[in-house]
């Protein structure tokens, strides 16, 4: 598993994409806490006050948390690559058990996805740590539970990485995966969760569970605890990654 | 197994897709030593029936082996078998080089054997570059370089002379030859019967997803190409071929039929000695005939014709 889980990686860091995904999540993290600081005033009422745990919560969640959907459409447009540009022939040719080289896909992007909020996280506290003691509002990384939220943001990412290997094993079409993907997680679930008749399910579903591990809560959207949203987000993307696996070892690669 | 070593085994394989059945009941061999060609028209069921032997397609009935073993049962497959696909993929903005690593961590080769490859297939220089910037002819030697990674006694070969120009061709030529006279097995499909007759040692002919032949291009040729002669001195004629090694024999009052001379040379002994020709006609080697015959049958002659004609072009 490890030559192959290396060659997932070879593969990943020999072309420039990741490069990109990763100046996408650190521009968008800088760039979210910048923006939640600089028009923070306490009480505008879209975002609690910064100097308490719950803005610092948010801070933290939101900026480096948009790490996950790109860990996502960073696995997706890997794995189906493979198909797109044709190679999936070539890597299985190499390596003729599939569900071995899906296993190492699946790890390489759960790593990745890891990887790139823990850059994320990096690139926010570059602005978050120095901003915040110029404004004279104290903020520790060990304090309010904000450990717990990183941990939870590198979790959701790692999480999100698999989610996006698995569903591109499952479709195929690269195009059809990715948009496939930003539609649901951006429109399709924020319109279901505001029907107040499924209210009581809707902190359920695949996105919503990872927002409620990360805490990005929104107001109005029924969210589950932490640990319950992780648990729920895992299992639906191991449901993902299993039928990635089947539907990628029977089908035939023409 | 040891008798099994180097050879590549068909038997009844079948591939149907929805109601088109690609590949039909197919039983072939190739063995060591031996360049051998698979030769069938556009459509015939080559690309499926290589995809079958590989693994990459299931059949619906039959099997295939390589070296006595299913390929995903090859215990390490990339140092038996070495294959190139049709219109081989790479990633576009990825070099060639770092393709070829890829794979050789992949199958747990050393790093430097992607450079050794690319310098036996003539890329060395370009090994930098993305594949992107490629010509067809590259990525076709590309290709080839991933099938030699692991050094694999066995060559599985779909169209690789694709985008080849003629030097590229006879480069082709020289690496089969050179892999086939060392004792090792090279098995290569393509529609083009003088891409075969150049490349090949030994024929499978298929058509429709079904066996039309197979055989060495020796047997399936026989005497070679004959060309037919119409001249009022036939005796003159025949004398005089004889004695320049051709062989001809008289067909009628008129007209002789000579194999073992091109008709660019029977012409030129004519006119030495000023013999009359009234005709002249270089007839197609019997390969071709019997290739043209199989693949130019009617449509609606075989009960699973549901192939239209044009796909035949």
């Amino acid at each position: 598993m490890m030559p192959l889980a290396g060659a997932e990686f070879r593969k990943l860091f020999t072309t420039r994409l990741w490069l990109w995904v990763l100046l996408a999540s650190a521009a968008w993290a800088t760039g979210y806490c910048a923006l939640a600081i600089a028009f923070n005033t306490g009480n505008s009422g879209l975002m609690p006050p910064l100097s308490g745990a719950a803005g610092q919560h948010a801070l933290l969640a939101i900026g480096p948390g948009g790490a996950g959907p790109l860990a996502g459409v960073l696995a997706a447009i890997g794995v189906t690559g493979e198909f797109r540009h044709r190679t999936a022939a070539t890597t299985f040719l190499a390596t003729p058990r599939r569900g071995r080289v899906v296993g190492a896909k699946l790890v390489t992007y759960l790593l990745a996805g890891g990887g790139l909020a823990l850059a994320s996280i990096l690139a926010s506290l570059m602005v978050v740590l120095p901003w915040l003691t110029a404004k004279g509002i104290p903020i520790f990384l060990a304090e309010n539970g904000n450990l717990s939220v990183l941990a939870a943001v590198i979790a959701s990412a790692a999480i999100f990485g698999v989610a996006g290997a698995g569903l591109g094993a499952l479709a195929g079409g690269q195009l059809a995966t990715v948009t496939g993907m930003l539609m649901y997680l951006y429109v399709a679930e924020p319109l279901i969760s505001r029907i107040s008749a499924l209210h009581g399910w809707t902190a359920y579903l695949p996105g919503v569970a990872a927002d409620g591990l990360t805490q990005a809560t929104q107001p109005g959207v029924r969210f589950l605890t932490p640990w319950l949203g992780g648990v729920v987000f895992a299992c639906w993307t191991a449901a993902l990654a299993a039928a990635g696996t089947l539907r990628t070892v029977h089908r035939d690669i023409t | 197994m040891m008798d099994e070593a180097g050879r590549i085994v068909a038997s009844g394989l079948t591939k149907r897709f929805g109601a088109v059945t690609a590949v039909d009941d197919l039983s072939f061999a190739a063995g060591p030593g031996m360049v051998t060609g698979f030769l069938g028209p556009n459509g015939a069921g080559k690309t499926t029936t290589l995809r079958m032997l590989l693994g990459l397609v299931v059949p619906d009935a039959g099997t295939a082996t390589i070296c006595g073993r299913r390929y995903a049962a090859l215990p390490e497959p990339g140092r038996v078998v070495g294959a190139v696909l049709e219109a081989p993929g790479f990633h576009p903005a990825r070099s060639g080089r770092d393709h070829l690593r890829v794979y050789c961590t992949a199958c747990g080769y050393p790093l430097r054997r992607a450079d050794q490859v690319l310098e036996i297939v003539g890329l060395a220089g370009a090994g930098h570059r993305k594949v992107r910037g490629y010509s067809l002819g590259m990525r076709q030697r590309l290709a080839l370089a991933t099938a030699l990674l692991g050094d694999p006694p066995v060559l599985v070969l779909d169209e690789p002379a694709n985008g080849l120009d003629p030097e590229g061709i006879a480069w082709l030529r020289d690496l089969l030859r050179g892999h086939a006279v060392s004792g090792h097995t090279v098995l290569f499909s393509s529609h083009a019967l003088p891409e075969v007759e150049q490349l090949a040692d030994r024929v499978v002919i298929i058509y429709r997803g079904r066996l039309a032949g197979q055989g060495t291009l020796a047997e399936l040729a026989g005497d070679g190409e004959a060309v037919s002669v119409r001249t009022p001195h036939t005796d003159q004629l025949i004398t005089a071929l004889a004695a320049a090694g051709a062989r001809p024999e008289r067909t009628g009052p008129e007209s002789v039929r000579v194999t073992g001379m091109a008709a660019a040379e029977i012409s030129r002994i004519a006119r030495l000695q000023k013999i009359d020709l009234h005709e002249l006609a270089a007839h197609r080697s019997q390969l071709e005939q019997v290739f043209l015959r199989l693949t130019t049958r009617p449509a609606g002659e075989e009960p699973a014709a549901d192939h239209p004609r044009g796909d035949l072009a």
